[in-house]
């Protein structure tokens, strides 16, 4: 992630805030595959949305929240 | 620092500035109505006709030119397009969770779905408050509650979980099995109503269980009636519990709590203001009222993504006072004394206004009443009467005359004279509640 990432406030995001939306980012790109047993794809959704709500919370980030 | 040293869930929002908490609020509210005007046909209609477009919400007094939406808009929708109207931003695939509204209005429940996404930033709401209040993972949280389609605790419940609480569930139990749980298992928070706290408290009683003595809770937590904020029933839970009791609120429409008591309790609590903008309007003009004055609170919610809800009237009588009354630290605004009743339970008798909020806070000034009733009649088809029906509490018969007396001076001296019938009832005769109480009835005609 960029070093100038910035919150929904215009702040640049420290380093462990980039951490997170790093993590988020993994997370939601591994849910995005359809060749993992689904054992990883439903437990990956889950860590996903939990990062999700840390960033979002955080207000690193703003997206849909109905979007899986 | 510890995460559990912190007094804030969220310290980077729930401290900000109101100035940055306003300019966050503009950001979430911009996506917002982008979102709802794209993805719900309900909001586009809405919006359509009132001629606002995304584009135009360029500052937050810019909310305004937001049509208000309606229960009844809402209701109407789901009727027109079962089961869950054009409201809804995402396939119903997309959901896992179906709850109800409580029905407690007498009125078709409101059908609401929520994501993975949603329900998570419903817990998390909750942990706002939980965490708030002072719970901690250390911590043994009971929920008296029936865990049905109505949404109550349940989200509570994850809160808990996520918090790393001993989360314990009573759906199927009886008051006296909830009871002696709470006792051998140490509980050291208990969530319910109000009035199921009392009713708790008073089968404790019965069972010879003195819940100070051989009890450990340190905090009760309760929601779902205005009586939480009512400071003669929070003493009444306190003194039964030895616990400090904390009120929250939410609705279903929004799927969690919006305002929580922290733990310095300044008299009210505090809005969750990086997640909701709550207006106060008059509820006639739909004008804004300033700080101090009575008005009903509309709601816009940033979290949920399934039901975008934005200036939803909910009819709750708020008065909102600035956060710098309570010292914690937390920059949203307080509802001094909570949710003070509906802007739709207001009695008219014989020419004077009657909330059953304001007669709760009397009649729960007496200890000795266990329970009571308001019955409103109508009298030779003329005169409407108010009697207050009132059960003691075991052994005090003898109280009654003096009681009934001063309780009767104390409910006319607090709305303008007016007489209110005070009776007697036997010990079990009124009904007793789990979830919101109904303790008024209207038999006068409907017309």
């Amino acid at each position: 992630m960029a070093n100038d990432a910035k919150d929904l406030l215009g702040n640049r995001l420290t380093a462990d805030e980039r951490e997170l939306v790093d993590l988020y980012g993994r997370l939601k790109a591994l849910c995005q595959r359809t060749d993992l047993p689904p054992v990883a794809t439903a437990n990956v959704k889950q860590a996903m949305v939990l990062l999700w709500n840390a960033c979002n919370d955080l207000a690193l980030l703003h997206e849909e929240p109905g979007c899986d | 620092m510890p995460a559990t040293a912190s007094s804030f869930w969220n310290p980077k929002t729930e401290t900000l500035p109101k100035d940055q908490l306003r300019a966050l609020q503009l950001a979430k509210l911009q996506r917002l109505v982008d979102r709802a005007w794209h993805r719900s046909p309900f909001h586009r209609r809405l919006y359509e006709r009132a001629g606002v477009t995304p584009d135009r919400i360029r500052t937050l007094d810019d909310l305004r030119r937001l049509p208000f939406m309606t229960r009844e808009d809402w209701m109407a929708n789901q009727a027109e397009k079962p089961l869950f109207g054009d409201l809804i931003t995402r396939p119903e695939t997309d959901a896992i969770r179906y709850h109800l509204t409580s029905g407690t209005s007498g009125r078709q429940p409101l059908r609401v779905l929520d994501s993975r996404k949603d329900w998570s930033w419903i817990t998390d709401m909750w942990c706002y408050g939980f965490w708030g209040f002072g719970i901690r993972p250390t911590d043994k949280v009971f929920f008296a509650f029936s865990y049905g389609s109505f949404i109550g605790f349940w989200g509570a419940h994850y809160c808990c979980e996520k918090l790393g609480c001993l989360t314990l569930a009573s759906g199927n139990m009886t008051t006296e099995q909830r009871v002696k749980q709470i006792v051998e298992l140490g509980v050291t928070v208990v969530c319910a109503t109000p009035t199921y706290a009392l009713r708790m408290g008073q089968t404790a009683e019965k069972m010879g269980i003195d819940l100070r003595r051989d009890g450990k809770v340190r905090r009760v937590v309760v929601s779902g009636e205005p009586a939480g904020s009512i400071p003669a029933v929070k003493k009444m839970i306190e003194d039964m519990w030895g616990g400090k009791c904390g009120d929250t609120a939410g609705m279903t429409e929004i799927g969690t709590i919006m305002i929580f008591e922290c733990d310095h309790q300044p008299g009210g609590p505090h809005i969750i203001e990086d997640h909701f903008i709550e207006e106060v309007l008059d509820p006639d003009t739909g004008e804004p009222v300033p700080y101090g004055e009575r008005g009903e609170r509309v709601v816009t919610s940033f979290g949920r993504g399934f039901i975008p809800l934005l200036r939803y009237r909910t009819k709750d009588l708020v008065n909102k006072v600035p956060h710098t009354r309570c010292s914690c630290g937390r920059t949203g605004d307080i509802y001094e004394g909570g949710i003070l009743g509906r802007v739709d339970d207001m009695k008219l008798i014989r020419g004077t206004n009657v909330y059953p909020r304001a007669v709760e806070a009397v009649v729960r000034e007496h200890a000795q009443v266990e329970e009571f009733q308001i019955v409103i009649e109508r009298k030779d088809n003329v005169q409407d009467e108010i009697t207050v029906k009132v059960e003691l509490k075991p052994g005090l018969d003898a109280e009654w005359p003096r009681l009934q007396q001063q309780l009767g001076k104390d409910l006319a001296d607090a709305h303008e004279g007016l007489r209110f019938n005070v009776e007697l009832c036997k010990q079990g005769e009124l009904p007793r509640f789990e979830l919101k109480a109904k303790r008024l009835q209207d038999l006068r005609p409907q017309y």
